[in-house]
C-alpha cells in the first residue's frame, strides 16, 4: 500500500537541467508511466526514486516518509533494468533469492517464495539454470520475479522491454501488466515506445526537457493532448500551421494550407496563429457522410496489409498523411483528387508559439 | 558508494604520496644542493652539461631507445598484419609466443647475446679460430637489438588489435569506390592503426629509456643513463648522489615527457571501429604465403632463440669463462650448494608483492573505472606515474626517504616488495579497471536496489565477477617482480640477495656457469606461470597496453 508524493525534485548536470521543478502525486496500486524522448529527465527522474542519483532540491516521500536521504540499498524499491542486470555468476533461482536473502529471510521461506515467484513469470524449473542458457525474455522474466519477490513498496521498470523483439514486446508488455495488478503494487514505467505506454498505464506523464508535459490517462493524452509536442509525440500526428478566422458559435475557422479547416469551439481570436493536429486516422476518404471537407492531391500510397497510409499534398503543397483501412478499396494512382472528411471535434488546435 | 569511493581514494593517495611522491621529491631534492653542505645549487645540473661524459650517456641511451623504438615498428607492423589478416601456419601458437618476450627478463637475453657473441662468446671463438674476426656486440648494436628483440609485442599487440577493429564492410566500401589493394592499405588501414603504432613505438621507447639491466650487461665502457645513475649512486668509489639526482630528474622528464605526448595524442585520435565483422584473410598465393609465414615464425624465434639458448648452455659445464661440450648440471649445483636462500628470497618477495599489488589495486582499479571526480581523476593520474619512473631511481629515492627518520626500512625485505608493489601499481590498476569497464554498472545497482549495502556489494559481487582478470594480473605481477633487477640491485640487503642479483654479479664476476644457471631459473620462474594461465594473460596484456 503505497503512494509516492514528488514534490519540487530537481537535478541538474553541469548546465543541463535533467530534472526541472517536477511535483507528481502516484497513488497506491497505480501503473504510473513516465515517457519521454532519450535526454527528458524520465530515466534520472526513476533513478533519484531508486537512489542512484541523487537529490538536488525538493523530496520523494512514500506514504508521507521522505525517502530521499535514505541509502539505496534501504529504499525497499524492486527495480528491473533494461539490461536485466542478471548476476552473471549466480544460477536464476540464486538470482531471484538474493533480495530475501539480503533481509535475512529464513531459509525454508525463501525456498518457497523463489519457486512462487519463478511460477508467477512462467519459469517453474528454470531455479538451477545458469543465466547464460536462458534468452532475452526468459532473462527478463528472472529480472521480473527477482524485484517483486521481495514485495517492495514500489515497482520501478527502466524501460524493461527495449532490448526485446518486437512480438515478444508486446506479450511481455501485457504479463508485467497482469502481475502489477494482480499483486497490487504501485508501480512506475519509464518508456520511450508511445505504444507500450498506451497499452498498459493507469496513468502517463510525458516529460520533455526535464519538465511535466502533461499528465493524464492514456486516452485523454492521445484525444487531449496539451501541448504541441504531446499532440505530436504521441502518434504521428500531422501538425499543420494556420490563422485562425471568425468563430461562428459552433466552430472556429482557420485557414491554412491554402484550405480552410473546421475547428470545434472557439480556439483563438481571429487572427492569431495557430497549430492545428489532425490526426491521420481523423481523416477519412470521401464518402459524403457529412463532416467537414477538405481537398488534397494523392502522392504515394502505402499498402501495409491490415490499413493503409496515404501521402496526400494539400493545395499550398503541405505534406500530410491519412491512415485508412486495408479493406477499404481504394486504388488511386499518385495526383488523383481527394476529398478528406472529418470531424472538426477530432482537430485539436494549439496557439503557434 | 561514494563514501567508499572516497576512502579507497584518499588511502591510495595517501600511500602513493609517501612511497612513490615523497621519495621522488627528495630524487629532486638532492639534485639541487650542494653534496656535503646542504645549500641549495644548479650545480650539478651545469656539470652534466658540461661534461662530455654524461652528455654522452644522456645522448647514447635517447639513440639507443630512438633505434629501438624505430626497429620494434619496423618489424612490429608487417607481424601484426600477417597475424590479423594472413593466414600464417599455427597462428595461435605464434601469438602466444609473441607476447613471451615482454615478460621475460631482457637482461637474460643481453646475456644470451654475450655468451654467444661476447669477448669468449661461443660464436666468436669459433669464428676467430676459423680465422674470421667478428665486430663487437658491446654499447650501442648489441643493446639495440636486445631491445629490439624483447621490447617489439608492445607494438604487435595493439597494432594487431587496430587491424583487427577495422570492420570488413569500411575496407570493403573503400574497394568498392576504387581504392586498388595497396592504395586501400595505405589510406584506410594505415590512418586508423597509426594511433596504436605510436602507443605501442611510445612505450617501448619508455621502457628502453628507463632500461637498467640491458646496458648494464652490454655497456661495458660506453655511458648509458640508467646504469650511471645507479653507479654514481651506489658506486664504491666515485659515488655523488647529488649528480645522480640530477641525471634521475633529466631521465624522468624525458620519460614522462614521452608519455604525456602520447597520451595526449591517442585522446585526441582513439578511432572506435566496433567492427561487427573481423576482416577476411587475404586470399595469397601460396608463395606469397611462405613468406609472410617465414617472416612471422622467423621474428618470434629470432626474439625466443636467446632464452632458449640459455637454457641450454645452462646444462653444459664451463672451465673458467669458456664452454665446454660436456653436459652436466655443475652450474645448478653451484647456484644452489652456496644457499637456497636467493631463490627462496625471489619466490617469497614475488608472492607477497603479486598479492599486495593486487589488493591494492583491485579497489583502485574499480573507483577509478566507476567514480569520476576531480579526486579520483587525480588517483588515475599520480597511480600512472610509476610508469615514468625508472627501478632504479624510485629505488634510490626510497632510500634517501627510509634511511632515517621516523620509519626506517633499508636493509630489510619490506622496502623491496614497496618497490615492486608502487612498481607494478599502475599495470594492476589499468588492468582491473578495464575489467570493471566490462561489467554493467546496472548489475551493482540492482544489487543495491535489493537491499545489499555497496560496500558488500563490492565485496561478494563486484570482486568474484573481477576474479578471473584479477589472476591474469596477479601472475602478471608476480613474474616481472621475480625478474626485478633495476630496483633490487639497488634496495637489496646481505639478507635478501635475490636470483636477480646473483646473476648480475655472476656476470660482472667470471661466474659465467652460474649466471647461466641463475637465467635458466629466471626463464623457468617466469614462463612457467606464464604459459599456465596464457589465454587470460594475452588478453590483459592488450588491455593494459
Amino acid at each position: 500500500m503505497t503512494s509516492i508524493r514528488i514534490e519540487n525534485l530537481t537535478r541538474t548536470f553541469g548546465a543541463v537541467r535533467a530534472v526541472d521543478d517536477i511535483s507528481l502525486v502516484i497513488e497506491h496500486g497505480e501503473l504510473f508511466t513516465l515517457l519521454g524522448p532519450s535526454g527528458c529527465g524520465k530515466t534520472t527522474l526513476l533513478r533519484m526514486i531508486a537512489g542512484f542519483v541523487d537529490v538536488e532540491s525538493g523530496s520523494i516521500s512514500f506514504n508521507d516518509q521522505r525517502i530521499d536521504r535514505l541509502p539505496a540499498h534501504r529504499r525497499d524499491t524492486g527495480m528491473v533494468f533494461q539490461n536485466y542486470a542478471i548476476f552473471p555468476n549466480h544460477t536464476v533461482a540464486e538470482n531471484v533469492a538474493y533480495g530475501l536473502k539480503a533481509r535475512k529471510v529464513p531459509l525454508a521461506e525463501i525456498q518457497s517464495r523463489v519457486d512462487k515467484a519463478l511460477e508467477r513469470v512462467r519459469l517453474e524449473g528454470y531455479g538451477p539454470r545458469s543465466p547464460h542458457q536462458l534468452s532475452g525474455g526468459q532473462l527478463q522474466r528472472v529480472a521480473i520475479a527477482r524485484a517483486l519477490v521481495i514485495e517492495p513498496a514500489v515497482l520501478l521498470f527502466d524501460e524493461p522491454l527495449s532490448n526485446l523483439d518486437a512480438q515478444l514486446r508486446t506479450e511481455m508488455r501485457i504479463e508485467v501488466r497482469q502481475l502489477q495488478q494482480a499483486l497490487g503494487l504501485t508501480a512506475i514505467y519509464v518508456t520511450h515506445d508511445q505504444e507500450e505506454a498506451l497499452a498498459i498505464s493507469d496513468r502517463i506523464a510525458v516529460l520533455r526537457h526535464g519538465k511535466i508535459e502533461q499528465v493524464d490517462t492514456p486516452e485523454r493524452i492521445y484525444r487531449m493532448p496539451q501541448t504541441a509536442f504531446v499532440a505530436e509525440f504521441l502518434g504521428s500526428t500531422n501538425m499543420v500551421p494556420g490563422i485562425a478566422r471568425a468563430f461562428d458559435g459552433r466552430d472556429t475557422h482557420v485557414a491554412a494550407a491554402g484550405t480552410e479547416f473546421t475547428v470545434r469551439g472557439e480556439i483563438a481570436r481571429p487572427g492569431a496563429s495557430v497549430l492545428l493536429s489532425v490526426r491521420p486516422e481523423a481523416l477519412r476518404l470521401g464518402d459524403g457522410s457529412g463532416g467537414a471537407l477538405v481537398q488534397a492531391r494523392l502522392a504515394l500510397r502505402e499498402f501495409l496489409g491490415p490499413m493503409q497510409r496515404l501521402h496526400a499534398t494539400l493545395p499550398d503543397g503541405t505534406q500530410i498523411r491519412i491512415s485508412a483501412l486495408g479493406g477499404q478499396v481504394f486504388d488511386g494512382s499518385p495526383g488523383a483528387p481527394l476529398a478528406l472528411s472529418y470531424d472538426p471535434a477530432q482537430i485539436t488546435a494549439f496557439p503557434a508559439s | 558508494m561514494k563514501r567508499f569511493a572516497t576512502i579507497v581514494t584518499l588511502a591510495a593517495l595517501v600511500l602513493l604520496a609517501v612511497f612513490l611522491l615523497y621519495p621522488l621529491a627528495l630524487v629532486l631534492d638532492a639534485s639541487i644542493r650542494i653534496d656535503g653542505t646542504g645549500g641549495l645549487t644548479f650545480a650539478n645540473y651545469a656539470t652534466i652539461v658540461k661534461s662530455r661524459y654524461y652528455l654522452g650517456s644522456i645522448g647514447n641511451s635517447l639513440l639507443a631507445a630512438a633505434l629501438a623504438t624505430a626497429l620494434a615498428c619496423a618489424i612490429s607492423i608487417p607481424l601484426a598484419f600477417c597475424l590479423a589478416r594472413i593466414d600464417v601456419p599455427g597462428r595461435a601458437l605464434l601469438l602466444t609466443l609473441a607476447t613471451l618476450p615482454l615478460v621475460l627478463p631482457s637482461f637474460v637475453s643481453a646475456y644470451a647475446l654475450v655468451l654467444f657473441f661476447g669477448h669468449a662468446g661461443v660464436v666468436t671463438t669459433a669464428l676467430r679460430g676459423i680465422g674470421i674476426p667478428i665486430g663487437s656486440i658491446y654499447g650501442l648494436p648489441g643493446i639495440v637489438i636486445v631491445f629490439t628483440l624483447t621490447l617489439y609485442p608492445y607494438v604487435v599487440m595493439p597494432v594487431l588489435a587496430g587491424f583487427q577493429a577495422v570492420d570488413a564492410s569500411m575496407e570493403e566500401a573503400a574497394r568498392n569506390l576504387g581504392g586498388s589493394q595497396p592504395y586501400v592499405i595505405r589510406t584506410v588501414l594505415l590512418p586508423i592503426v597509426m594511433p596504436a603504432i605510436l602507443a605501442g613505438g611510445l612505450l617501448v621507447f619508455v621502457e628502453a629509456l628507463e632500461n637498467f639491466g640491458v646496458p648494464a650487461v652490454l655497456a661495458e665502457d660506453r655511458p648509458f643513463l640508467a646504469v650511471d645513475i645507479f653507479k654514481l649512486f651506489a658506486g664504491e668509489s666515485d659515488a655523488n648522489p647529488a649528480a645522480a639526482g640530477a641525471l634521475s630528474v633529466l631521465l624522468i622528464a624525458c620519460t614522462a615527457l614521452t608519455l604525456l605526448v602520447q597520451r595526449h595524442y591517442l585522446g585526441k585520435r582513439r578511432f572506435s571501429t566496433s567492427a561487427r565483422s573481423a576482416p577476411a584473410k587475404l586470399p595469397l598465393t601460396p608463395g606469397l604465403r611462405l613468406v609472410a609465414a617465414i617472416m612471422s615464425w622467423g621474428i618470434v624465434i629470432v626474439s625466443l632463440l636467446p632464452f632458449t639458448a640459455v637454457l641450454m648452455v645452462s646444462v653444459l659445464r664451463f672451465r673458467g669463462p669458456v664452454l665446454t661440450w660436456e653436459l652436466g648440471l655443475v652450474n645448478y649445483a653451484t647456484l644452489l650448494s652456496g644457499s637456497y636462500r636467493p631463490l627462496l628470497n625471489t619466490l617469497t618477495l614475488a608472492s607477497i608483492a603479486a598479492v599486495a599489488t593486487m589488493l591494492i589495486g583491485a579497489p583502485i582499479g574499480y573507483v577509478v573505472a566507476r567514480h569520476r571526480t576531480r579526486l579520483s581523476g587525480l588517483l588515475d593520474f599520480v597511480g600512472m606515474v610509476p610508469f615514468a619512473v625508472s627501478g632504479t631511481i624510485l629505488a634510490i629515492g626510497l632510500i634517501i626517504a627510509f634511511n632515517s627518520g621516523p620509519l626506517i626500512l633499508t636493509g630489510g625485505w619490506l622496502i623491496l616488495v614497496i618497490a615492486y608493489v608502487v612498481r607494478k601499481l599502475p599495470f594492476a590498476i589499468r588492468s582491473s579497471s578495464a575489467i570493471v569497464h566490462q561489467l554493467d554498472p546496472s548489475l551493482e545497482e540492482a544489487s543495491i536496489n535489493l537491499g545489499v549495502s555497496p560496500i558488500r556489494t563490492f565485496a561478494t559481487l563486484t570482486v568474484p565477477l573481477m576474479a578471473s582478470g584479477l589472476v591474469g594480473g596477479l601472475v602478471l605481477v608476480w613474474i616481472t617482480a621475480a625478474s626485478e633487477l633495476s630496483a633490487t640491485i639497488v634496495l637489496y640487503a646481505s639478507g635478501w640477495v635475490t636470483t636477480t642479483v646473483v646473476m648480475y654479479h655472476a656476470i660482472e664476476g667470471t661466474g659465467a656457469g652460474l649466471a647461466a644457471a641463475a637465467a635458466a631459473v629466471l626463464i623457468l620462474v617466469t614462463a612457467i606461470p606464464l604459459l599456465l594461465v596464457n589465454r587470460r594473460i594475452s588478453k590483459q596484456e592488450t588491455t593494459v597496453i
